[in-house]
C-alpha cells in the first residue's frame, strides 16, 4: 500500500517497543537426562531412539542404540530392564516397554543385514581382550571402531561367553548371538578361539606384546554348595547343565530334578530341564518375593509347572537305588546391606524330605583369579580396580563378572564400554574423554501430562504353554511394527526436546523462534519471561533461568 | 502420540505488545488473528485488546484496526462491513473484538440490535470475567462467589448466561473456546469466517493479575476449567443445534478454583454450591445436544 496515510495513523509496528526489558527470567533450552538413561547400565539415548522409532527412522535407531551398546536384539531379550523401573510414565499408567522395542529395532537390524560403520582411521596400538563374552565384546567394539587394532582370545571353541553357553534358546536363540557377534568380527576384529591364558606369566607375555591387555574373563566358576558331594553322577552345576543342554545334547540326569537356587541361572536350568520332559523342583533360601530372578523369568516358570520351595534349605542327600532321599529345612532369611549377603536361620521342627534323581545348584559363580595372582591381584573374590577399570598393574584393565558383583549382562556391556574409553585415552592420550557426569534427571513433575493421554502398554505376547514345552522356541513373539511405532509414541521424552513447537506456538510475545534443522531460540529483545513455554512444554527439556542484567 | 498445535503463524500479530507477560489474551489474538488472516478489518471497543493492538504511533496486529467506543462495538464493526461491501470488499472479514464487559454489559444492546439484523460480522469476546484492565471491577459476566475490585466479599449473583442470549437471536454461529485448546480455536475461527452473518466466539482469558494466576499458568487455569466442565467447549449454530465439542469431565470444580485467588476465600458451602451450578448447566447442555 503506498497510498498516503493521514498522519493520525500508526506508522510502525510494535516491534519498535522492546518489552524484553521487563523480564526478570528468562528461558532456558537444556535436555536434560531422562531417569531411564539414568538407570541404563550402558547409558542408553533411550528418549532420542524411542523418538527415532515413532518416526519409522529405525536405521537411526539403531545407530543410536549402537552407540552404547553393539548388542541390541540381546539385550532387548534378555536385559533386566531397570530403565523401565525408572520410568517417569508409571504415574499416569504404566512404563513404557523400552526392552521389547529395543528388541525390536535389534531384530530389524538384523532382518535387514545392517554392519556396523567402519573406522575413519586406523591406529597402529594394540589391545588384548582376554574373554570374548558380552564384556570382552564390548571392549572389542568400543575399541575396534575407533581404529584401534583387537585381538580377543578366548578359551571355548566359539565367542559369546555367557550368551552363548548359558541362556537357554527359548530366551536367546544363538542365531541372534551369531548375527551381533558376527557384526562386531566383521569390523576386523582378531579372533583366538580355544586359548586360554593360564598363568601370570602368559598375562605378563601378553602385556609386553600389547600396547593395553584387558581381562573379560567373567565368573567361570561355580559357587560350591557346602556339603553337596559335587563328584557324585547326581550332582551336575548349573554352568555345565546349561553348556549342554545349549549346545543341542540331551540332559543325561534321571526323571526328577531338583534345582537349587533363585537366581535367573536357576530359572534357565528349571526351564531347559522343563522343555527336556523332566519334573522339576526348584528350592530357593529366599522367599517368593525377594527371589533375586526377574520376576517375569519365576511367573513364566510357573506357567511352566517348574515347583518351587522357597525359604528352604537343602540339609542332607542320602542315595539310595530307588533315587535320593533329601532332608530339607524351612529357613528365615534375611538379606544382607550388599548385594549377595545374606543370612539364614533354620526353623526349628520344619525339617521335610524331598525325593528326586539328581540335583542341580545354581547358587551363582566366582572369577578365577587365583591364575594371575601374581599380576593382577584381587580380593572379595573379584580383580580390584579402579573407576575407570584399571587394575593396579599399568596397562591392564579388567570389567564384567571379573571385576564387579553387578551380575547382569548389560552391566557387563556397559562397563565395559567405560573401560573402552579408559584403554583409548591409555594409549593414545589424544583421545576423547567419558563424557561429564550426567546432570540432574527430569521428573514426573516437570512433564506436562496435559499432552499424554493415558493409554495401556502394548505387551508382547508369550507362546501358549503347551507350545513353549514342546521345543526351545523363543517364549515372547515380538512386537509388530505398528505396535511397535505405537509403543515408542508413549514414551515422555523426559529431558529431552521433541520439536513439538508447543514453546514457539504458546508464546504470547512472538519470542521463540524456530531454528533450521530443529531447535529453537528465545528474542531477548522481546520474551517477558513468562514461563508460559516452559509451563506447556510436554517434555520438560525448557527450564525457566534467573536473568540478571550483565 | 502427542497431539501437536497446528495453527500457523503468518505474522499477523507483532512483538512489544504491552499485554502482561504470560497473558493469554495476547496469545488467543495471536492464533485468531493469523486464522483469519490479512484480508481483515479489526474493530475494538475499549478493553485490553485495545492497549495490546496499540498505542499511537505503534500497531501489534498487521491489519486496520478501528478503535471505538465501548457501547458501540457491534453497531461500528457493522457500518465498517457495510462500508467495506459498498467499496465491493464483500470478502474482507471484520472482526469486533471486545472484552466481556463490552459485550456482557455495556455493549450488548448494540451486539443485541446487530445479531437481530444478522450483520456479517465475527464478534470475539475476550471473556476475562470481570472489567480487569481498569483494575479488576466486576461484571455481568463475573462469576458467583468470585471476589473482584467491587465485590470483596465475592460476587453474590451468578454469570450470565452470554450463549443462552445470543442463541435466542437464532444468529448462525455461537461458540466458546478456550486458549488451552488452540487447535479448536483454530477450527471455530475457520468455520466462523466461512460463514455470512452474526458469529460469536467467547474465549475464556483466565486474568494474571485479576484472577491471582501465576505468570506461567494461564493455560493450566484454562484447561482446568474446560476439565471440570466450569467454561465447556462447544458450538451453537442457528441459535438451536448445540454440539458439545469435549464431551467429558474429569476433574472437581475445586481444582479449578484453588488455582486463583480470587476463590481463596471459599467455604465447603460455596464450593458445593458452584459445583452444583456446574452439574446443572453441564446436564442442561447434554440435553440441548440430545
Amino acid at each position: 500500500m503506498n497510498k498516503p496515510q493521514s498522519p493520525l495513523w500508526t506508522n510502525s509496528t510494535s516491534e519498535a517497543r522492546k518489552t524484553g526489558t521487563w523480564r526478570s527470567a528468562l528461558p532456558d533450552y537444556q535436555n536434560i537426562p531422562s531417569p531411564c538413561l539414568g538407570a541404563c547400565p550402558v547409558d542408553g539415548e533411550i528418549a532420542t531412539w524411542l523418538r527415532q522409532v515413532t518416526q519409522i527412522d529405525h536405521y537411526g535407531a539403531w545407530l543410536t542404540l549402537m552407540e552404547n551398546n553393539p548388542f541390541p536384539a540381546i539385550a532387548g531379550r534378555i536385559c533386566h530392564h531397570p530403565c523401565q523401573t525408572a520410568c517417569n510414565r508409571v504415574q499416569l499408567d504404566e512404563t513404557v516397554g523400552i526392552c521389547s522395542l529395543e528388541r525390536f529395532v535389534g531384530d530389524k537390524a538384523i532382518t535387514e543385514g545392517w554392519s556396523i560403520p567402519k573406522p575413519e582411521v586406523e591406529r597402529t596400538e594394540s589391545i588384548a581382550i582376554i574373554g570374548g563374552g558380552p564384556a570382552g565384546l564390548s571392549a572389542a567394539y568400543q575399541l575396534r571402531r575407533r581404529g584401534y587394532q583387537v585381538t580377543i582370545y578366548e578359551s571355548r571353541e566359539q565367542l559369546g561367553g555367557l550368551l552363548r553357553y548359558g541362556i537357554p534358546a527359548y530366551r536367546l536363540d544363538n542365531s541372534i548371538v551369531d548375527a551381533e557377534v558376527g557384526r562386531i568380527t566383521d569390523l576386523g576384529v582378531k579372533v583366538h578361539l580355544g586359548v586360554e591364558i593360564m598363568n601370570s606369566a602368559a598375562l605378563a607375555k601378553l602385556k609386553e606384546d600389547y600396547s593395553a591387555v584387558f581381562l573379560a574373563t567373567g565368573a567361570s566358576r561355580p559357587k560350591a554348595l557346602p556339603g553337596l558331594d559335587y563328584s557324585q553322577p547326581y550332582v551336575q552345576d548349573s554352568a555345565d547343565f546349561l553348556a549342554i543342554t545349549n549346545g543341542g545334547k540331551t540332559c543325561e540326569l534321571g526323571e526328577n530334578l531338583l534345582v537349587i537356587g533363585g537366581g535367573s541361572a536357576a530359572m534357565d536350568v528349571a526351564r531347559t530341564a522343563r522343555r527336556l520332559g523332566r519334573h522339576v523342583t526348584v528350592l530357593t533360601l529366599e522367599s517368593d518375593e525377594n527371589l533375586p530372578a526377574q520376576r517375569t523369568e519365576v511367573d513364566e516358570a510357573r506357567e511352566e509347572n517348574v515347583e518351587f520351595i522357597c525359604g528352604a534349605m537343602l540339609k542332607d542327600v542320602n542315595s539310595t537305588k530307588d533315587g535320593l532321599i533329601l532332608t530339607c529345612a524351612r529357613v528365615d532369611f534375611q538379606p544382607g546391606a550388599a548385594k549377595g549377603q545374606f543370612t539364614t536361620t533354620q526353623i526349628e521342627g520344619s525339617e521335610f524330605e524331598l525325593r528326586v534323581d539328581a540335583i542341580i545348584p545354581a547358587i551363582g559363580q566366582d572369577a578365577d583369579l587365583a591364575r594371575w595372582q601374581d599380576v593382577v591381584p584381587g580380593d572379595k573374590g573379584l580383580i580390584d580396580t579402579d573407576q575407570s577399570w584399571r587394575t593396579q598393574t599399568e596397562g591392564i584393565f579388567a570389567a564384567g563378572d571379573v571385576a564387579s558383583m553387578a551380575r547382569f549382562v548389560t552391566e557387563a556391556v556397559g562397563q565395559a564400554k567405560h573401560a573402552a574409553v579408559a584403554i583409548a585415552r591409555y594409549v593414545s592420550p589424544d583421545e576423547a574423554k567419558d563424557p561429564p557426569p550426567l546432570l540432574a534427571e527430569a521428573k514426573f513433575n516437570v512433564i506436562n501430562t496435559a499432552y499424554h493421554s493415558p493409554d495401556a502398554r502394548h505387551n508382547q505376547e508369550n507362546l501358549k504353554v503347551e507350545v513353549r514345552l514342546q521345543s526351545f522356541d523363543e517364549v515372547q513373539i515380538a512386537l509388530s511394527a505398528e505396535q511397535a511405532i505405537a509403543e515408542a509414541g508413549r514414551c515422555f521424552s523426559c529431558g529431552t526436546c521433541i520439536d513439538c513447537d508447543n514453546c514457539y506456538l504458546y508464546c504470547p510475545d512472538m519470542a521463540i523462534s524456530k531454528l533450521e534443522g530443529g531447535g529453537y531460540v528465545v528474542n531477548l529483545d522481546f520474551c517477558k519471561g513468562c514461563g508460559l513455554c516452559v509451563a506447556e512444554c510436554p517434555t520438560g527439556s525448557i527450564h525457566m533461568q534467573e536473568d540478571l542484567p550483565s | 502420540m502427542m497431539e501437536t498445535i497446528e495453527y500457523t503463524d503468518r505474522g499477523q500479530f507483532f512483538s512489544g505488545h504491552v499485554a502482561c507477560a504470560g497473558c493469554v489474551e495476547a496469545l488467543s489474538l495471536r492464533v485468531i488473528l493469523n486464522t483469519v488472516g490479512k484480508d481483515a478489518v479489526a474493530v475494538v471497543p475499549p478493553s485490553c485488546t485495545a492497549v495490546i493492538c496499540g498505542s499511537y504511533p505503534h500497531s501489534a496486529a498487521n491489519i486496520p484496526v478501528f478503535h471505538t467506543t465501548l457501547e458501540s462495538g457491534a453497531a461500528s464493526a457493522s457500518g465498517v462491513k457495510r462500508a467495506l461491501v459498498a467499496q465491493g470488499k464483500n470478502d474482507t472479514t471484520v472482526l469486533c473484538l471486545a472484552g466481556d464487559g463490552g459485550t456482557y454489559d455495556i455493549g450488548l444492546q448494540a451486539l443485541s440490535s446487530a445479531a437481530e439484523r444478522n450483520e456479517d460480522i465475527l464478534y470475539v469476546c475476550f471473556d476475562n470475567e470481570g472489567y480487569m484492565n481498569t483494575g479488576g471491577q466486576k461484571s455481568s459476566s463475573t462469576p458467583l462467589s468470585a471476589v473482584t475490585g467491587s465485590t470483596p466479599a465475592g460476587k453474590t449473583t451468578r454469570k450470565k448466561n452470554m450463549v443462552e442470549i445470543l442463541a435466542a437471536h437464532r444468529i448462525p454461529y455461537i461458540a466458546t473456546a478456550s486458549p488451552s485448546d488452540l487447535n479448536d480455536m483454530e477450527a471455530k475461527v475457520k468455520k466462523a469466517k466461512g460463514l455470512r452473518g452474526t458469529k460469536v466466539l467467547i474465549v475464556l482469558i483466565p486474568c494474571l493479575p485479576g484472577w491471582g494466576v501465576a505468570d506461567n499458568s494461564a493455560v493450566k487455569v484454562a484447561r482446568l476449567a474446560v476439565e471440570t466442565g466450569v467454561f465447556p467447549l462447544f458450538e451453537v449454530e442457528g441459535g438451536i443445534d448445540y454440539k458439545m465439542n469435549v464431551t467429558t469431565r474429569s476433574r472437581p470444580v475445586q481444582e479449578y478454583l484453588s488455582t486463583q485467588k480470587r476463590y481463596k476465600h471459599l467455604t465447603a458451602e460455596n464450593i458445593a454450591t458452584l459445583q452444583a451450578d456446574v452439574d446443572d448447566d453441564w446436564q442442561r447442555l447434554v440435553n440441548r445436544c440430545g
